[in-house]
């Protein structure tokens, strides 16, 4: 993108990190967000009292863009994974950045629309009323994800139980409890880091019958 | 097909519909988007949290399926013509250099899908009984224990250094001082769970023989009765439970009191090495804090008058440490035994920050000062101030406390 090559923009919102340096911490107040030009920054999230990986992100990448919209807690921390070099923006100075930055702009939009559509799909499973209802639906929610998947095949979601808990808003030992006796059913086939969905299509059709109900 | 209206959009195609025609479906997958140019259109969907349909015009100018187009998701909506309309229809390609021609369309984007984010966000939070149970402040705390623990002590280092800035005067800011100094001295063994402060100790009042200090400048009735009405709290905005978080004043007493083997030469927290930049306002705050920890009142006193004179405020938290540094002064010079400039002190940062969560401090430390030249009546005055004010907190039971040994002679 053009706007990395610009070593003015470099000098005024430049900033530098070292390896395992924070660059902000879940929870901390947002007011800022970041353009990635150089270097790897790692988003985790302390979740159970073990630090999971979120995402990796790369060169081009942007982070922290929820600050644009309103200072508010960080839902995640960022960690550089090597000598990373950052454009630092803060809310107030957006509409001029915006101006000059029409690429960003773009940008911009599209991680938008993303995690729109992302939340609003976590939102369907959370209103959901049974549990197992839901977990079903975290895992209609995950083979959306991947276009390539063949859903009238078994399916493979790499997933742990852990994560499933929390897309669900649920307890780990109910999911656990949930899981295994969809296991026992023969539905799925449960493993550490991942699960084997043997009929998306019969979830989703029973996700789906139970949202339609849902309201009427 | 033509698109004389719009200039610099060539290559966009036009497309007539009939009343009644379906532009796209909800669940339809489709790259392309639309800008209305005449006619009527009407996206139907379902809101999510209560089944209920909603129904939304487009306007004249306006552009549809921008979200699942760009998103690459199914449609959410159903998109339908009312009257002959006309739409000229985008691929991904030209509303990409339809956008990067005009920004001002993109901003005003972002801006609807921020709300769409943050209302989709609420809920979320409401469905899953989030809303009051997070408290930002006490989990950033805890983000630190977490790292401390695992002996990631870099990392803890910075959430507890975070904690600081944002909330010097929260809960677990004493808690956060010690392991950053334990982390700085590199005695990081053990690792026990803090657990939230209890009620602070009242300060000692200075004792002072000399009760020549003319006092009469200064009566009640000289701050603004607006410090009684409960401050809005720039935590708030965080969800911070105000009434949780005990005073820095004394908090910090009896912190740095206990610390017999401070070694906290200068600045501790100078040189940092995470890119954010020279010495702030936080860095020197802390310094001050540092320095008024080791009785070093006339050090703390230099430092925190300099952040008084800084006057481009970098953000809300250097804000409030400016506001907390006014009411510091005063604190410093109680120390030192200068009562009327103390009380200076006081009365200017109530005066000027009248709204301030530190006002009810502040008429407390009035009512410190009072006592110590001996002036009951009116310590007692401001003791009875203090002893209403919302939130309530541990100065309310220190200044009952105090009210009462006065009574009691």
């Amino acid at each position: 993108m053009s706007m990395f090559l610009d070593s003015q923009l470099f000098d005024k919102f430049g900033v530098e990190y070292s390896p395992n340096d924070i660059i902000f911490c879940e929870y901390e107040p947002g007011n800022e967000f970041y353009f990635i030009q150089n270097g790897r920054v790692k988003i985790v999230k302390i979740i159970n009292n073990t630090e999971k990986t979120l995402d990796i992100l790369e060169v081009g990448d942007v982070f922290g863009e929820m600050a644009i919209l309103e200072e508010q807690p960080r839902s995640a921390s960022a960690i550089a994974m090597d000598h990373v070099k950052l454009l630092r923006f803060r809310r107030e100075n957006f509409d001029a950045l915006l101006q000059g930055n029409p690429q960003l702009a773009y940008k911009l939009l599209i991680i938008f629309s993303k995690r729109i559509y992302d939340a609003k799909r976590r939102l369907m499973i959370l209103l959901l009323e049974e549990p197992q209802v839901k977990v079903m639906d975290v895992m209609c929610m995950l083979s959306e994800q991947d276009p390539h998947l063949d859903l009238q095949e078994a399916i493979t979601l790499r997933v742990t139980i852990q994560e499933v808990a929390n897309w669900a808003g649920m307890q780990i030992a109910d999911v656990q409890k949930i899981l295994s006796h969809l296991n026992q059913l023969g539905k799925i086939e449960l493993f550490n880091d991942r699960i084997i969905v043997k009929n998306i299509r019969d979830f989703q059709r029973i996700v789906n019958s139970r949202r339609k109900n849902m309201f009427s | 097909m033509s698109n004389g209206a719009m200039g610099q959009t060539s290559g966009i195609v036009t497309r007539r519909y009939k009343h009644g025609s379906i532009v796209y479906f909800e669940n339809d997958k489709s790259e392309y988007i639309y800008i209305l140019k005449g006619g009527r259109v009407i996206l139907t969907s379902l809101k999510v949290d209560t089944g209920e349909e909603v129904k939304e015009e487009i306007k004249p100018g306006e552009f549809f399926g921008v979200k699942s187009s760009l998103g690459k998701y199914p449609r959410e909506e159903t998109a339908q013509t009312i009257g002959e309309t006309v739409l000229l229809v985008l691929t991904l390609a030209d509303f990409e250099r339809l956008v990067l021609q005009n920004v001002n369309v993109v901003r005003k984007m972002l801006r609807i899908f921020s709300n769409q984010l943050r209302r989709i966000g609420k809920s979320q939070r409401e469905v899953l009984g989030e809303s009051e149970a997070i408290n930002p402040a006490e989990e950033l705390f805890k983000i630190g224990e977490y790292y401390y623990k695992v002996g990631r002590v870099q990392q803890a280092q910075y959430a507890y250094k975070r904690y600081m800035e944002y909330y010097p005067d929260g809960k677990y800011s004493g808690a956060s001082m010690q392991r950053i100094r334990a982390i700085e001295s590199g005695s990081t063994g053990g690792g026990d769970d803090f657990m939230p402060p209890g009620p602070a100790a009242p300060p000692s009042p200075p004792v002072r023989g000399d009760d020549t200090v003319d006092f009469t400048d200064f009566s009640i009735e000289d701050e603004k009765p607006a410090a009684a009405a409960p401050s809005r709290s720039p935590l708030d905005d965080f969800g911070v439970d105000a009434a949780s978080s005990s005073p820095l004043a004394s908090e910090m007493d009896d912190f740095f009191s206990e610390g017999k083997s401070l070694d906290f030469d200068g600045d501790p927290f100078g040189g940092e090495a995470n890119g954010k930049g020279g010495k702030g306002v936080a860095e020197n705050f802390y310094a001050a804090m540092s320095k008024f920890s080791q009785e070093e009142y006339q050090g703390a006193l230099a430092l925190y008058a300099g952040i008084l004179e800084v006057h481009n405020l970098k953000n809300d938290s250097e804000a409030k440490i400016f506001e907390k540094a006014h009411f510091e002064i005063g604190r410093c010079y109680l120390k030192l035994g200068k009562f009327t400039e103390a009380l200076t002190a006081f009365s200017n940062m109530i005066k000027k920050f009248p709204n301030s969560e530190n006002v009810k401090n502040a008429l407390f430390h009035m009512g410190v000062v009072y006592e110590s030249v001996k002036k009951a009546d009116k310590a007692a005055a401001y003791y009875n101030r203090v002893i209403p004010m919302e939130p309530k907190d541990s100065i309310n039971k220190l200044a009952a406390k105090r009210l009462k040994a006065i009574e009691n002679g």
